[in-house]
């Protein structure tokens, strides 16, 4: 039992209820399959912590070839010259185009980075490791779901500038591995986002509060 | 009360006027959000768990959680007739993006021109094929799977219709929808178009003001209405 203004409002958990993920209605966990739409029911996402660590420690992997391999190669009368996703940015930064290179800095550097950081403090969290708000640690995990797609951003310059750049012996750009690398942090990213249960951060708050007490709390009926 | 002379006349012919727009307003609110049967309907909260009895709420206004104060379900305004117009426009918007190039340009004597399908096609013809196959899956795919299906579930709705297959229709609309990267590639269209705008002359195309008006619609066709309303539709048009 969670409390607001001295009242006490029950949790699924408690009362064995869980709301569908698909089509968002609350059914008994007991029924296995949500009756309205057929999705299997859980009370929390299945090894919510261990699936998020696994695909964030992937994730960390690939952002190593991700930075070091180039994402494209130009050819440019006969040079070629290979250019990864910081150099390009730092080519945008010296040629005075402050804010793409800022645009590209948050959305392929920071952003899968802060992704990263913020969803192992998450599951610290959600483990009890790190004290925590679990209201603002909620809007932190709503933020990192929301941010995600933009990291794509460099991967689709990449692709236009391949599909436009083909002017024979005078200039050609041709993908490098580096955008493989890339594209698999920004989906494997994506994918530990929404395995992760932010209802666990909640889960860990309420163990707090018992223990120090350490009475039995009320059954709820 | 009846007054007779000029101003009855004007009441009646402002009446009518009433009625009129009351008459679109009682043929919209047919289409209000439908109580499927059974009950008491709860909703509970994505974030903290927290169980609450989910009431019917006024139009254009949301649900918020007790304990977190996330938004449980809103109520769009509309939402049927929006999700269906705006999804009818991004489907005819994509024929547009498909075939209209989106920019021109001219480099080294050479013309070349990009168009959606053309981006993707680049990457798996020059060697990175999943690369390919993933912008494909984010640019094309996932946004006509989300457009087509809304429009195909949410226009029979508007008539209290099922479609054949609508529920699992939607369950996959749910399930790509982060996938949708239509402004993201928007975004890395102006990019690119700045890095290669010192190189060479380069032109917008029609396809490029569609695939604009496309983000747009795609973006308020999501958001005209609550998943918890769209299956709450849909549990009761099936019922009947």
């Amino acid at each position: 039992m969670s409390k607001v203004n001295g009242k006490e409002v029950p949790r699924g958990l408690e009362l064995g209820l869980a709301g569908c993920h698909v089509c968002e209605k609350v059914s008994p966990v007991a029924e296995v399959h949500c009756p309205r739409c057929g999705t299997h029911l859980h009370m929390r996402k299945p090894d919510s912590i261990t699936r998020t660590m696994a695909l964030l420690i992937a994730a960390s992997v690939m952002y190593v070839p991700a930075n070091l391999l180039p994402i494209l190669t130009s050819r440019e009368l006969g040079i070629s010259t290979e250019s990864t996703i910081i150099a390009g940015m730092v080519e945008f930064w010296n040629t005075g185009s402050y804010p793409i290179a800022i645009v590209i800095f948050t959305a392929s550097i920071l952003i899968p980075l802060l992704k990263i950081v913020a969803l192992l403090w998450l599951c610290a969290a959600a483990k009890g490791l790190v004290p925590h708000s679990a209201k603002l640690l909620g809007k932190v995990y709503w933020v990192t779901e929301l941010l995600g797609r933009w990291s794509m951003v460099d991967i689709f310059v990449v692709a236009i500038l391949v599909a436009m750049v083909q002017l024979g012996n005078y200039m050609i750009i041709t993908p490098g591995p580096g955008a493989l690398a890339f594209s698999g942090v920004v989906m494997l990213t994506m994918f530990a986002a929404m395995s992760f249960d932010p209802k666990l951060l909640w889960d860990q708050l309420e163990r707090e509060e018992e223990m120090p007490t350490s009475q039995p709390l009320p059954k709820s009926e | 009360m009846r007054r007779g002379g000029l101003g009855g006349v004007d009441t009646k012919g402002r009446g009518s006027q009433i009625n009129a727009t009351q008459s679109l307003r009682t043929r919209l609110s047919i289409l209000t959000w439908p109580e499927p049967k059974g009950g008491p309907h709860r909703a509970i909260c994505h974030y903290c768990d927290t169980v609450h009895v989910a009431d019917p709420i006024a139009e254009g206004t949301r649900a918020n959680c007790v304990l977190c104060g996330a938004t449980l379900f809103q109520n769009r305004p509309a939402s049927l007739v929006r999700v269906t117009s705006f999804s009818l426009t991004a489907l005819l918007l994509m024929i547009v993006v498909h075939t209209a190039p989106f920019v021109d340009m001219d480099a080294a004597g050479l013309h070349t021109e990009l168009t959606l399908p053309g981006a993707a096609r680049a990457l798996i013809d020059e060697g990175t094929p999943l690369v390919g196959l993933g912008v494909a899956l984010f640019t094309i795919i996932t946004p006509l799977i989300l457009a087509g299906g809304l429009f195909y579930v949410c226009a029979p709705l508007i008539f209290g219709r099922l479609a054949p297959g609508a529920m699992f229709v939607t369950r996959w609309m749910s399930r790509s929808e982060p996938w949708n990267m239509i402004e993201v590639f928007l975004l890395g269209v102006l990019v690119s178009l700045l890095k290669l705008g010192k190189v060479a002359d380069l032109h917008f195309g029609i396809g490029f003001w569609a695939f604009a008006g496309l983000m747009v619609c795609m973006a308020a066709a999501v958001a005209a209405i609550d998943k918890r309303e769209l299956w709450d539709r849909l549990e009761v048009a099936k019922g009947q």
